[in-house]
């Protein structure tokens, strides 16, 4: 494993094997994200109505445009290997689970939970699903700022490629869920 | 104890325990370890399932115990026996086939052994916990929903499959990364031994399948526990979707059984023939191939669900084609063997007889494709019977010869052939009584996975000849682990390179060294062993 | 039309000897090769060294295609035949299943765990389930076919020859899915209508003793009982109980006797039933017995 001093150039994603494995897990995760969703198209219809009158599309798009800069900050942060850049990142990951959570208190007051029908089953599993995801790059964002905090070179460049991979892949996930779940009302 | 140091050849003082140890082959002796225990515990299950049917309308166990007891045994079976021993050979074998000094995550590969072997623990816990899952290994929606399984036995199913799973997904990416990143100089991609390939392309299954079976498990948790209508027709959900969603898994997962077994004697039969494997690239190229399709047929788990004919034909056709790669390796093995020098070892004659037994299990297999057929024997014996004869005649008999060929690398002796012999033809005998006579009793119309049977029926006879097979094939067994624990004890030396073999973890000393080779070998053919004892005869590729 | 179990039994004739040729010659290799290369029985010389033959490795990839391919149209044809999309049904009859008995309904009518058809009529079965997958199989009338919560599948039964066939649930539906036993008696057109006649009736005994006790226990929640105030559907319809061959879907054979013993406690018999075991008096438990023995 390359235990490379930061700034040094990243080596290829084929060559290494950390971003090699990385790489296969988040193949391996998309499949499961796949079945997820794809059981939430199935369901689509079913729960349509519901998801009409009580998404909130606009609301929702502010939050993910959130998540969706957060890929943009992740980037200037692994090329200047910016702390600042990084915190930004990790910020905008929060607000969108902040935002995600002021939903799901919204919905279950209005007596719609998993439990409740099918709509609400699928979308609090399937978006569900995507938070916990988001919270653990969230976590490996702050390894590496606390990392990065320390001895400022130990961080190798692999660790930094890693992190930003699997928040990328964070990010895409929400691209198909917000295209799916919530677009889908639109249309 | 012994002479020489088992497993790894590490000074006493290095030791560091099975607990902390990151050493790929005291892993890999980890999970072989685990996949021995779990398959004694699945067996004595079966022999139970047997001694319950082996005559009409027997009360031997009630019908709580025994769906549990056929439930966990084929949960047992394919995750927890045959799944860690099968990666177990991997974790041991692949680094020094490729010349390389461990795996590419040392850490990580202990952390998947260990949560393989939490989730199996889970699930066995739930017997302590009110009642084990039985509910069948596929768990069938709705009657795995709360509303008809109350129990928590299904809940110990989600979790130990989760774990289970987890820890397998992760060994995957190990291997996979190891067998890419971490071959020696000259190792190319197209020299590998053909287990590497297979272990290879069965990694690439996993990671395609098991984050669907993740999936559905999760989905029924949510039904289960926070009142989700996934798979509750009341609730609009539909029964169908879980069974899409296994099947997506438990087919690949059949071939993730398979394939390594078929590496195993992609090895062993060559070096008891003293001649190379015969195309290896097509034996190589059809692996791949059965990886591509498995993705494809999993509907064929269904055709008496009611997709409609048009589904149906299409799950048939591409399941029929699954028949055609396979043959390849078949055909290929015998042309291997055709104008060798045959040492009929114990583990040249489990090579053969999976070839023998593998191609019953697989010609019923396609009978099962031809849908009209299946609609006549599916949910009967006869399925019993194919999966059997795949399972146990094709995998089970290529680990066990895995198990001879590579059982003096692992522990510096060699086990002994007489009881060998012994095992080989006991199970040989014990299996076809056992499974052969299951067929005629799936068209004659018994069902699987059930308690008992009307006398009236006059499926007596052939129930008891078959529970009369497991008994001989548990007393094959037997023979099996006495051969273990005393060869292991006070097995013949072996030395490096006791047969003679092709491929470089024999180039090493047994056991192996913690750093596997004293410095990285270089190889410049498929067989690097065979090169340098015969400098003069070198392989061309 | 040709019945169902015939066409697939061809097939199954057909693909069985094409498997049984395969699987002689494969073996037959293999023993060839083992007897003939052994080394035992070598003279002096090393191995052959010859490791692929492109012309070989075509030939066994083709060869295989060719043979399923052929498997394959065969295939088509019988789906085709069986579904009987072609012919049209003289009857449909609904077959629900349930943990662990079948409800069939002939019309309003009902009746269980006993299928009565016409003989070489084409009869068409809506399938469904009324808790957990159960699948429908009559093993000599041909395929099975699942039961599924929410849907209705169809499965055409054609019947050459009159007589009484036995089957059974193949789908694992829970505790007692091995007593979950389907009795289909294939008759005459004639003796067909006057059994359909005689289910049609309403049970005509009123103030039996047996009736009483019937009315007024638990029974009536989950039994019907049509010319009585009982209208339960949890369990079998019990109109022409005594019509019926066997108790409990198949445990028991069905004669006054055994009928006061399931009664006395039907968990006995089919332990986990659905069924509960009623406390009675044995005096109740007579009447109760006679009654419904007398529900023909
Ligand atoms: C190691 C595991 C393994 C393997 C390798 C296979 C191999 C195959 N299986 Fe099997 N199968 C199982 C494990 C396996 N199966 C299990 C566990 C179940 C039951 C699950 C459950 O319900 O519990 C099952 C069930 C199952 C079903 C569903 C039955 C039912 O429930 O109704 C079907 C249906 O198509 C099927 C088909 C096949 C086919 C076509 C192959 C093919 O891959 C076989 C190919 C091999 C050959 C054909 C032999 C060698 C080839 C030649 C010699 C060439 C010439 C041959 C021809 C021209 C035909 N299998
Ligand atoms: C690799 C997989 C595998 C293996 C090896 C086996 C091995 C065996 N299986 Fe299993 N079986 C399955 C996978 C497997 N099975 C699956 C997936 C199912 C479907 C489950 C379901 O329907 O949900 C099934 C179902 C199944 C059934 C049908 C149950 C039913 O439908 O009701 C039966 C019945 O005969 C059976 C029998 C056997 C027997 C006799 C063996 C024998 O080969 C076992 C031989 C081993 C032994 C006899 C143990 C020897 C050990 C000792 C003697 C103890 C020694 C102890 C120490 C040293 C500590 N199996
Ligand atoms: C809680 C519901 C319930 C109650 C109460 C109940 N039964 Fe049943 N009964 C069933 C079910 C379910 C079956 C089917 C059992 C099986 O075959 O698994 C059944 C089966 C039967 C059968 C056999 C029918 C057949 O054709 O096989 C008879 C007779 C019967 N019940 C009579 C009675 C009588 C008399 C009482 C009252 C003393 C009674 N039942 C109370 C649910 C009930
Ligand atoms: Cu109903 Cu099995
Ligand atoms: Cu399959």
């Amino acid at each position: 494993m390359s235990r490379a001093v930061s700034l040094e150039r990243s080596p290829r994603i084929v060559e290494d094997r950390v971003l090699l494995g990385v790489v296969i897990f988040i193949a391996s995760e998309s499949v499961f994200f796949l079945a997820i969703v794809l059981a939430y198209v199935a369901y689509r219809d079913a729960g349509l109505a519901t998801a009409k009158a009580n998404l909130d599309v606009g609301r929702t798009a502010i939050f993910s445009i959130a998540l969706f800069a957060s890929s943009g900050t992740m980037a200037v942060a692994g090329r200047t290997r910016s702390r600042a850049w990084l915190a930004a990142t990790m910020i905008l990951g929060a607000i969108f689970l902040a935002g995600q959570g002021s939903e799901y208190a919204r919905l279950l007051s209005e007596g719609i939970g998993p439990g409740s029908a099918l709509f609400g089953t699928t979308f609090f599993t399937l978006t569900g699903l995507h938070g916990v995801h988001v919270l653990a790059g969230l976590v490996a964002l702050a390894a590496l700022f606390t990392a990065h905090l320390g001895r400022a070179r130990a961080v190798g460049a692999v660790a930094w490629d890693a992190v930003s991979l699997y928040w990328h892949f964070v990010d895409a996930v929400w691209v198909v869920v917000f295209s799916v779940v919530y677009i889908g009302t639109l249309l | 104890m012994t002479a020489i140091p088992l497993w790894v050849r590490r000074p006493a003082a290095e030791r560091v325990g099975w607990l902390r140890t990151v050493d790929h082959k005291e892993i890999g002796v980890l999970y072989i370890g685990m996949g021995v225990a779990f398959f004694a515990l699945g067996g004595l299950e079966a022999l139970l399932l047997r001694a319950q049917l082996a005559t009409p309308e027997a009360t031997l166990v009630d019908p709580e115990t025994f769906n549990q007891a056929f439930t966990v045994h084929g949960v047992t079976m394919i995750l927890l026996a045959v799944v860690p021993l099968l990666v177990g050979f991997a974790n041991y074998m692949v680094p020094l086939m490729i010349g390389a000094p461990d795996v590419a995550f040392p850490r990580l590969n202990a952390l998947s052994f260990w949560l393989s072997l939490v989730g199996g623990i889970v699930l066995y816990f739930s017997f302590l916990a009110g009642g084990a899952p039985d509910t069948g290994w596929f768990s069938y929606a709705p009657l795995s929903e709360r509303a008809f399984a109350p129990g928590t036995g299904v809940d110990y199913y989600i979790l130990g499959l989760a774990v289970n799973g987890a820890g397998t997904i992760i060994g995957a990416i190990n291997l996979a990364v190891t067998i890419l990143l971490m071959r020696c100089p000259g190792m190319a991609i197209s020299r590998v031994p053909l287990f590497v390939w297979m272990t290879l392309v069965t990694s690439v299954l996993i990671l395609g399948a098991y984050p669907a079976l993740t999936a559905a498990l999760v989905m029924l948790l949510v039904d289960r526990q926070l009142g989700g209508h996934f798979f509750d027709p009341a609730g609009g959900g539909q029964a169908v979707l879980w069974q899409h969603l296994f099947w997506f898994f438990g087919h690949p997962e059949v071939y993730i059984m398979v394939l390594p077994a078929m590496g195993m004697i992609s090895e062993v039969i060559p070096v008891f023939s003293r001649k190379p494997i015969f195309g290896y690239g097509f034996v190589a190229g059809s692996s791949v191939a059965i990886a591509f399709l498995s993705f494809g047929v999993w509907a064929h788990h269904m055709f008496a669900v009611g997709l409609g004919d048009t589904e149906n034909a299409i799950f048939g056709a591409t399941s029929m084609l699954i028949a055609i790669p396979t043959g390849v390796k078949v055909f290929n093995w015998i042309a291997t063997m055709v104008g060798g020098r045959l040492r009929m070892t114990t583990a040249m004659l489990f090579a053969v007889g999976f070839i023998a037994m593998f191609v019953i299990g697989g010609l019923s297999g396609v009978s099962l494709a031809v849908v009209p057929i299946d609609l006549a024997v599916t949910d009967s014996y006869y399925v019993v019977a194919h999966l059997h004869y795949v399972l146990f005649g094709g995998t089970m008999l290529g680990i066990f010869a895995g198990a001879y060929y590579w059982f003096p690398k692992m522990t510096g002796r060699l086990l002994s052939e007489r009881l060998g012999r012994w095992h080989f033809w006991l199970t040989f005998a014990g299996f076809n009584l056992t499974f052969l006579p299951q067929h005629w009793l799936g068209a004659a119309g018994m069902p699987r996975r059930v308690f008992t049977y009307a006398a009236s029926t006059g499926w007596g006879p052939l129930n008891f000849i078959s529970t009369i097979g497991a008994a001989i094939l548990a007393v094959a067994m037997v023979v099996f682990f006495v051969n273990l624990f005393r060869s292991l004890r006070s097995g013949e030396i072996a030395g490096d390179d006791p047969w003679d073999a092709f491929t470089l973890e024999w180039s090493t000393t047994s056991p192996p060294p913690p750093e596997n080779f004293a410095s990285i070998p270089a190889v410049t053919g498929r067989r690097p062993l065979w090169d340098r004892k015969h400098p003069e005869a070198r392989d061309k590729r | 039309m040709r019945p169902p179990a015939d066409a697939i039994g061809t097939l199954a004739l057909i693909v069985g000897v094409i498997a049984s040729v395969i699987f002689i010659g494969v073996e037959a290799a293999l023993v060839y090769a083992i007897w003939r290369y052994r080394a035992s029985r070598q003279f002096a010389g090393e191995a052959a060294t010859f490791e692929r033959n492109r012309r070989l490795e075509i030939a066994w990839t083709a060869a295989p295609a060719l043979i399923l391919a052929v498997v394959f149209v065969l295939t088509l044809g019988t789906m085709a035949e069986i579904n009987g999309a072609g012919v049209t049904p003289a009857m449909r009859i609904a077959a629900t299943g349930h943990q662990w008995w079948w409800e069939f309904g002939y019309g309003g009518t009902k009746t269980a765990n006993e299928l009565h058809i016409p003989v070489a009529t084409p009869i068409d079965l809506d399938l469904t389930s009324a808790d957990v997958i159960h699948s429908f199989w009559v093993p000599e009338l041909g395929p099975k076919m699942d039961m599924l919560p929410g849907t209705v599948n169809h499965l055409r039964l054609f019947a050459r020859r009159a007589g009484s066939y036995d089957g059974q649930c193949a789908e694992f539906c829970g505790i007692e899915h091995a007593w979950m036993r389907i009795r289909v008696v294939v008759q005459s057109q004639a003796e067909f209508d006057s059994w359909l006649a005689a289910q049609n009736l309403p049970v005509a005994s009123p103030g039996a003793d047996g009736e009483r006790v019937f009315l007024s226990n638990i029974c009536v929640n989950c039994h019907t009982i049509r010319g009585t105030a009982a209208a339960g559907t949890a369990g079998p319809d019990l109109t022409h109980v005594a019509s019926r061959a066997t108790i409990g879907a198949g445990v028991l054979p069905n004669d006054v006797a055994r009928m006061r013993a399931w009664l006395a406690d039907p968990q006995r018999y089919k332990p986990g039933s659905l069924m509960p075991s009623v406390p009675l008096s044995d005096a109740d438990l007579d009447a109760l017995a006679a009654y419904l023995g007398a529900l023909k």
